[in-house]
C-alpha cells in the first residue's frame, strides 16, 4: 500500500496541473451557462443543457490526454526509472488509472450538480431520488459506459506504443491500433446493442416525467408514450457490464507490457 | 557470484550492442567498464538492471533475471532522467516510498556533502541534478550498483564530488560497476577494469595487475583501444 500510495502521490505531482485546469474548467462552464438569456425556458434549458454536454465531451478528452503523457516520460528517461522501481506494473498502471479516474469522477459529478442547478433555474424542482440519480447514478454510469474504458484503451495504447520503440519503430504498432480502434468500436457498439435488455435495466428517473410535468404540463401523448417506455424499461446494464470488462482488461493487458517492457 | 552474462549477445534493430559476452561479477568489487562511444557499455549496464532483454545468452542477478531482483539492484542510466517539479525532498519521498532500503539519513548526509541545492531540479544546474541522482542512488543500502556515465557532462568540481562519495559510500560487500569516459579521474577508484570494443570484451583486468606491469588503466586504455 504505500507504494501504492507513493506511485499515486507521484501521479498527482505529474498530473495535478490538469486536473485543477480541467476541475476549474467547471467554473467557466458555470459562466457560460449563467450568460444564455434565450426568452423561452424550455429553450434556456436545452441550450445550458447542450453547454454541459459540450463540457462532459470536453473532459473525457482531456482525462484521456492526461493519462496518455507517457512518450515525454519515455523520451526524457523517467520512464525508465519507474521500470527499474520494485512495484509491479500492474501497480503502475493501477497508480496513473486510479488518479485519473478520480479525477474524471469528481469533474463527471460537478456536471451532475450543474444540471441540477439549470433545472433549478428553470424552476423545475426534482424529489430527492431523482435529484440522487442526477449528481450520482448518471454520472457514474455514463462515465462508466464511455470515459472510464477511453481512458483505459489511450493508457494501453500509449504503453503500447512507448514498449515498441527500441526493438522497432513505435508508430507501426501505434497506427495499427489507432486504424483499427475506429473498426473495433463499431462492432463493439452492435455486439451492445444486440444484448442489450437481457438483463433487466436499471430505472432511473421513475419520478422525473412527474416534475417536468409539474413545471411544463402535459406534453403531446406520443411524447409522453415514449418517455414513459424509457422510464419503464431503465438503462440497459449490459453496456455498463461490458465496458467495465473491457476496461479491467485493457488495464490487466497494459500492466502486463508495463512488466515484458525494455527500458 | 552476484551477476553474471553467460554468452550474451544483444541484437538491436540495426546493430549489436554486445556480441557474446561472458563475465562474472563477485561481491566486494569496484569495476570500471570502459570504451569509446558505442562499445557496449550501456547496454551491459542495462542488461544487468534487466533494462534490457539478451537476444542471446542468459543474464542473472542472484541467480535470477534482473527485473526479478530490481529492489535489490541500483542502476544510475546515462540520462538525466528526474522530473522537472522535483525537489531533494520530494526526491526522498520518491525513493523511501518506493525502496525499503532507501535511508533517509543517509540521503540527506549525501545531499550536504554533494552540495546539493534543495530547489527544483529544473532550475539546478547538470551537475547538481547529476549529484541529486547520484545521492539517491548511494543512499540505498543494495548490494549491486550500476552507475552509467555518472561524470557526464559534470563540471570538474561535481565529478571530484562524485568521485569522492562513491569511495566514501562503497563497503566491502558491495559491487559498483562504473563506466566512463574519465578514465583518468576515476582509475584510482577501480580494483578491476573491463575494456569494450564494438561490444566485445577487449580486455578483463585487475587494476593492481595493470600497475605491476608499469602501467596504468589509462596508458591500457589507449594501448587497448587505438
Amino acid at each position: 500500500m504505500k507504494r501504492l500510495r507513493t506511485l499515486l502521490w507521484l501521479e498527482h505531482r505529474r498530473s495535478w496541473v490538469w486536473a485543477v485546469s480541467l476541475l476549474g474548467s467547471l467554473a467557466f462552464w458555470a459562466w457560460g451557462i449563467k450568460q444564455v438569456h434565450a426568452m423561452d425556458v424550455g429553450e434556456r434549458l436545452g441550450i445550458r443543457a447542450g453547454i454541459l454536454a459540450m463540457a462532459a465531451g470536453i473532459g473525457a478528452v482531456v482525462l484521456c490526454l492526461m493519462i496518455g503523457r507517457i512518450r515525454a516520460e519515455t523520451r526524457h528517461g523517467q520512464y525508465q526509472v519507474l521500470l527499474l522501481t520494485p512495484p509491479t506494473g500492474y501497480t503502475h498502471i493501477a497508480a496513473r488509472y486510479l488518479y485519473a479516474a478520480a479525477v474524471g469522477f469528481a469533474y463527471f459529478i460537478t456536471i451532475g450538480f450543474l444540471y441540477w442547478w439549470i433545472m433549478a433555474l428553470a424552476g423545475i424542482h426534482l424529489d430527492p431520488t431523482t435529484l440522487v440519480e442526477l449528481i450520482l447514478a448518471v454520472p457514474l454510469y455514463g462515465i462508466s459506459v464511455t470515459v472510464l474504458p477511453a481512458m483505459a484503451w489511450t493508457l494501453l495504447l500509449m504503453v503500447f506504443i512507448s514498449a515498441y520503440r527500441i526493438s522497432g519503430p513505435g508508430w507501426i504498432p501505434g497506427t495499427v491500433m489507432v486504424l483499427g480502434t475506429p473498426f473495433a468500436f463499431r462492432w463493439l457498439v452492435e455486439g451492445i446493442v444486440r444484448v442489450s435488455y437481457t438483463l433487466p435495466g436499471w430505472r432511473l428517473f421513475a419520478n422525473a416525467p412527474a416534475a417536468l410535468i409539474e413545471r411544463f404540463g402535459s406534453p403531446d401523448p406520443g411524447v409522453t408514450m415514449q418517455v414513459n417506455e424509457v422510464m419503464y424499461n431503465g438503462v440497459p446494464l449490459e453496456p455498463l457490464l461490458i465496458m467495465l470488462a473491457l476496461t479491467a482488461a485493457f488495464l490487466v493487458i497494459a500492466g502486463r507490457i508495463w512488466q515484458e517492457v525494455e527500458g | 557470484m552476484l551477476a553474471r552474462l553467460d554468452n550474451v549477445t544483444k541484437r538491436y534493430v540495426k546493430n549489436e550492442g554486445i556480441r557474446d559476452l561472458t563475465l562474472g561479477f563477485p561481491a566486494g568489487e569496484v569495476v570500471g567498464v570502459l570504451g569509446l562511444n558505442g562499445s557496449g557499455k550501456s547496454t551491459l549496464l542495462k542488461l544487468l538492471a534487466g533494462l534490457l532483454f539478451p537476444t542471446d545468452g542468459a543474464v542473472t542477478v542472484y541467480d535470477a533475471w534482473p527485473r526479478r531482483n530490481r529492489a535489490k539492484l541500483v542502476f544510475l542510466g546515462e540520462t538525466d532522467a528526474l522530473w522537472p517539479w522535483m525537489t531533494p525532498r520530494e526526491a526522498e519521498k520518491f525513493m523511501a516510498g518506493l525502496y525499503s532500503d532507501f535511508d533517509r539519513s543517509r540521503f540527506n548526509e549525501l545531499l550536504d556533502a554533494l552540495e546539493v541545492p534543495r530547489r527544483k531540479t529544473k532550475s539546478m544546474s547538470r551537475g547538481e541534478r547529476g549529484r541529486l541522482r547520484l545521492a539517491m542512488a548511494l543512499a540505498r543500502n543494495a548490494k549491486l550498483y550500476l552507475l552509467d556515465e555518472p561524470l557526464a557532462g559534470i563540471d570538474l568540481l561535481s565529478r571530484e564530488k562524485i568521485l569522492s562519495s562513491i569511495v566514501q559510500e562503497w563497503h566491502t560487500d558491495e559491487t559498483i560497476l562504473l563506466s566512463t569516459h574519465e578514465v583518468a579521474e576515476a582509475e584510482g577508484l577501480f580494483e578491476r577494469v573491463i575494456f569494450l570494443k564494438d561490444g566485445r570484451l577487449a580486455l578483463d583486468a585487475q587494476a593492481e595487475a595493470l600497475r605491476q606491469e608499469g602501467k596504468s588503466v589509462v596508458d591500457a586504455f589507449r594501448e587497448v583501444l587505438s
